[in-house]
C-alpha cells in the first residue's frame, strides 16, 4: 500500500501535535530552558558590551550576540532530543508507534518538527528579553517570520543529529554525554559570540564547516545588520543540512529498537 | 468458520549469538484465541515482532489474512492491533489524547473518531478518567487503555504480548474478562503470548508451547492435558495389602505404597471415585482419605520440555532484565 503524500503529511503533523501537547501539559520545563539564554544576554552580554573587548563594528555587542544566543539556546534543547527517544524505546512506546502504519521517516520528521516548534518558544522568549533590555533588533514581521522558519529548521537539524547519535549509542547516558561533548565546540567554533575575523586560520576553517555559523549568519542579517548578501547561501546550506540529517535519522532509526 | 487468519511457516530469526526463533510454523484460525506459551526468552516476543513486521526474519514466511507480511508490511500493519509487554501509553498525555493520537495514526476518519474513542473508553471502563494524565493511572488502567487504543482501529488481529504481566490479581481478572468479551462480541482473532499457565488455560482455544525458539507442541488445552495421561487419584489407607487388591480390580497403580499412600492414574477421576470407593469397601480395604489431581498446563510443559516454567516474574524485574540486556547488547 502506497502512502499518499497527504496521508504522510497528516501523520507527521499528528506526531508533532502530540509532542507539543506534552509540552503544554508540563510548561515548567519550557520556562527552565529560557534561564540559560537569559543569563547569557543579561550577564555575559551586558558585561562585554561595557568592556568593548570584542570589536563588533557599527553594532553594540549585545546586538551582535543576540542571534548567537538564540541559535545556541535552540541547539542546546534539541541536541538532547535523542534521550527522549531512547526513553520511549525503553518504555515500549516506540515499538507500538512503529507497529502502526506510520512510515519511519514520518515519525522522525514529526518528532524533529516538535523540537523545532520548541525552538520557537526560545525565540519568542529572547525577543521579549531583547525588548526589555532594549537591544535594537529588527521587528519587521517578514524578517521575524523568516527567523522563526530558520529556528524550526535549526531545531530539526539538531534533533535529527541527536536521534542519529541515539541510534548509534542506544543508551540515555551516552546520548547525554556525547551531546554535552559536542555542543560547546560547536558553539565556540562559530560566529555566535565573536566575529570570525579575530580567529586564527585553523579555527576559521572549522567555522566554515559548522552549520551553526550559517544559521547565526542568517539570523544576524535578518535581526541586526539588514545585509542580505550572504542570506541565500546561508539558507541553502541550512535547508540542505537539515534535509540530509532528516534522511540520516530516518535511515538509522530502526537501529534504536533492534 | 475455519478460515485461516495467520499462517506462519518455518520462521527463523538469528541474533549474533543466539537463534531466537528456530523454524517455527503454526496457523491461527479466524476468530480464535491462540496462545504462545513459554518461559522468558523462549522467542515469543521475537515471533510477535516479526508478525507485526517490526523486524525481518532470516528465513520463513508470514501471511496475515492472505497478505504476505514480508512483501507488504504497511497493509499488514493496518489490520493489526498491538499491545506490547512494556508500558506503551504516554504518561505525559491524558487518556483521551492517547486515544486520539492512535486514532489519527490509523487514519480513523474525523467524523467517526470521537464516537469510536468514546465507545472504546466506555467499553474498557475508563470514561470517568479519560481527562486525567495517564501517569496518574494504575497499572491495570494503563493496560485497559492500551487495549482501548487498539479497539479504535477495529483490528482483525490483535497481538497481546504478556497482557497481564505485573498486574495484581484483581486487575488481571478484569483484563481477562475484557479479552474474552472482545472475542465474543467482535470476533477478533487474538494472539497472546504468556508464561502464565492459568492465563493460557483460561483464555486460549489453542496453545503452542514454545521453548528455546522451537514450537514443541500445539493443541487445545484439554487435549494437551489428556496427552500426558489421565487424572491422578491418591488414597491413604491403613490396609497393608491394598495394592494387589487394587490391581486385581483392574486399576493402574503408579506408586509403591509408602505410609499407606497410593497413587492411581485414570481418566475422568471425579466420576470414577465413587465406584472405586465402593469396590474397595467390598474388598475390605479401609480408605482414610481420597484426593484428585487434574494435570495442569504446568505438568504439560514439564512433560514436553523437561523443565518447569519459571513463575512470578514481576513486571519491574522483567523490565530491569530487559534493560540490562539492551545495555549489554
Amino acid at each position: 500500500m502506497k502512502v499518499g503524500l497527504w496521508t504522510y503529511f497528516r501523520r507527521t503533523i499528528t506526531l508533532a501535535e502530540f509532542e507539543i501537547r506534552k509540552l503544554l501539559h508540563d510548561q515548567t520545563q519550557v520556562w527552565i530552558r529560557v534561564i540559560q539564554p537569559a543569563l547569557w544576554l543579561l550577564v555575559f552580554g551586558e558585561a562585554f558590551t561595557k568592556l568593548k573587548a570584542i570589536p563588533t563594528g557599527d553594532y553594540t555587542y549585545l546586538q551582535f550576540m543576540t542571534p548567537g544566543v538564540l541559535a545556541q539556546s535552540v541547539m542546546f534543547v534539541a541536541i538532547f532530543y535523542g534521550i527522549t527517544v531512547v526513553w520511549e524505546r525503553d518504555l515500549g512506546l516506540l515499538n507500538k508507534l512503529l507497529s502502526t502504519p506510520t512510515p519511519r521517516s514520518a515519525i522522525v520528521i514529526g518528532k524533529a518538527l516538535s523540537a523545532g516548534v520548541r525552538g520557537i518558544v526560545q525565540a519568542v522568549a529572547i525577543f521579549v528579553l531583547a525588548l526589555i533590555i532594549q537591544v535594537h533588533i529588527s521587528f519587521n514581521p517578514l524578517h521575524l517570520l523568516l527567523v522563526l522558519v530558520i529556528v524550526v529548521l535549526l531545531g530539526m537539524f539538531f534533533a535529527c543529529l541527536s536521534m542519529c547519535i541515539a541510534a548509534l549509542v542506544r543508551t540515555r547516558e551516552r546520548v547525554m554525554g556525547i551531546g554535552q561533548a559536542i555542543t560547546m565546540p560547536l558553539f565556540f567554533a562559530s560566529n555566535a559570540i565573536y566575529p570570525t575575523s579575530i580567529l586564527p586560520t585553523w579555527l576559521k576553517a572549522l567555522v566554515t564547516v559548522n552549520p551553526l555559523s550559517y544559521v547565526i549568519d542568517a539570523l544576524r542579517s535578518l535581526l541586526v545588520t539588514n545585509d542580505f548578501s550572504k542570506l541565500p547561501l546561508d539558507i541553502l546550506v541550512i535547508v540542505f543540512a537539515t534535509a540530509l540529517m532528516v534522511f540520516l535519522a530516518s535511515w538509522s532509526f530502526k537501529r534504536i529498537i533492534s | 468458520m475455519d478460515n485461516i487468519a495467520v499462517e506462519v511457516k518455518d520462521l527463523v530469526k538469528i541474533y549474533p549469538r543466539v537463534k531466537a526463533v528456530d523454524g517455527i510454523s503454526f496457523t491461527i484460525k479466524e476468530g480464535e484465541v491462540f496462545g504462545l506459551l513459554g518461559p522468558n526468552g523462549a522467542g515469543k516476543t521475537t515471533t510477535i515482532r516479526m508478525m507485526l513486521t517490526l523486524i525481518k526474519p532470516n528465513a520463513g514466511s508470514i501471511r496475515v489474512f492472505g497478505i504476505n507480511a514480508l512483501a507488504d508490511p504497511a497493509r499488514v500493519r493496518h489490520l493489526a492491533g498491538y499491545v506490547p509487554q512494556d508500558v506503551s501509553v504516554d504518561g505525559e498525555l491524558t487518556g483521551w489524547e492517547n486515544m486520539l493520537m492512535y486514532a489519527k495514526l490509523y487514519d480513523v476518519p474525523r467524523q467517526s473518531r470521537e464516537k469510536l474513542i468514546k465507545e472504546a473508553l466506555e467499553y474498557m471502563g475508563l470514561s470517568d478518567r479519560m481527562n486525567d494524565m495517564v501517569n496518574k493511572y494504575s497499572g491495570g488502567m494503563m493496560r485497559r487503555l492500551e487495549i482501548a487504543q487498539t479497539l479504535v482501529n477495529r483490528p482483525r488481529i490483535l497481538y497481546l504480548d504478556e497482557p497481564s504481566i505485573g498486574l495484581d490479581p484483581n486487575a488481571r481478572r478484569t483484563i481477562w474478562e475484557h479479552i474474552e468479551k472482545l472475542r465474543r462480541e467482535f470476533g477478533t482473532t487474538i494472539l497472546i503470548t504468556t508464561h502464565d499457565m492459568n492465563e493460557a488455560d483460561r483464555l486460549c482455544n489453542r496453545i503452542g508451547i514454545i521453548d528455546q525458539g522451537k514450537l514443541v507442541i500445539i493443541g487445545e488445552p484439554a487435549q494437551l492435558k489428556a496427552e500426558i495421561g489421565g487424572d491422578i487419584v491418591s488414597i491413604i489407607t491403613p490396609t497393608a495389602d491394598c495394592t494387589p487388591k487394587l490391581k486385581e480390580l483392574g486399576y493402574s497403580v503408579i506408586s509403591e505404597p509408602a505410609n499407606g499412600h497410593v497413587d492411581l492414574v485414570m481418566d475422568n477421576g471425579e466420576k470414577q471415585i465413587p465406584n472405586l470407593l465402593d469396590a474397595l469397601h467390598t474388598s475390605g480395604v479401609v480408605v482414610e482419605s481420597v484426593s484428585l489431581k487434574k494435570p495442569t498446563l504446568d505438568d504439560v510443559f514439564l512433560h514436553f520440555t523437561g523443565a518447569r516454567i519459571e513463575q512470578g516474574d514481576s513486571f519491574a524485574r522483567a523490565r530491569q532484565t530487559r534493560r540490562t540486556f539492551r545495555r549489554l547488547s
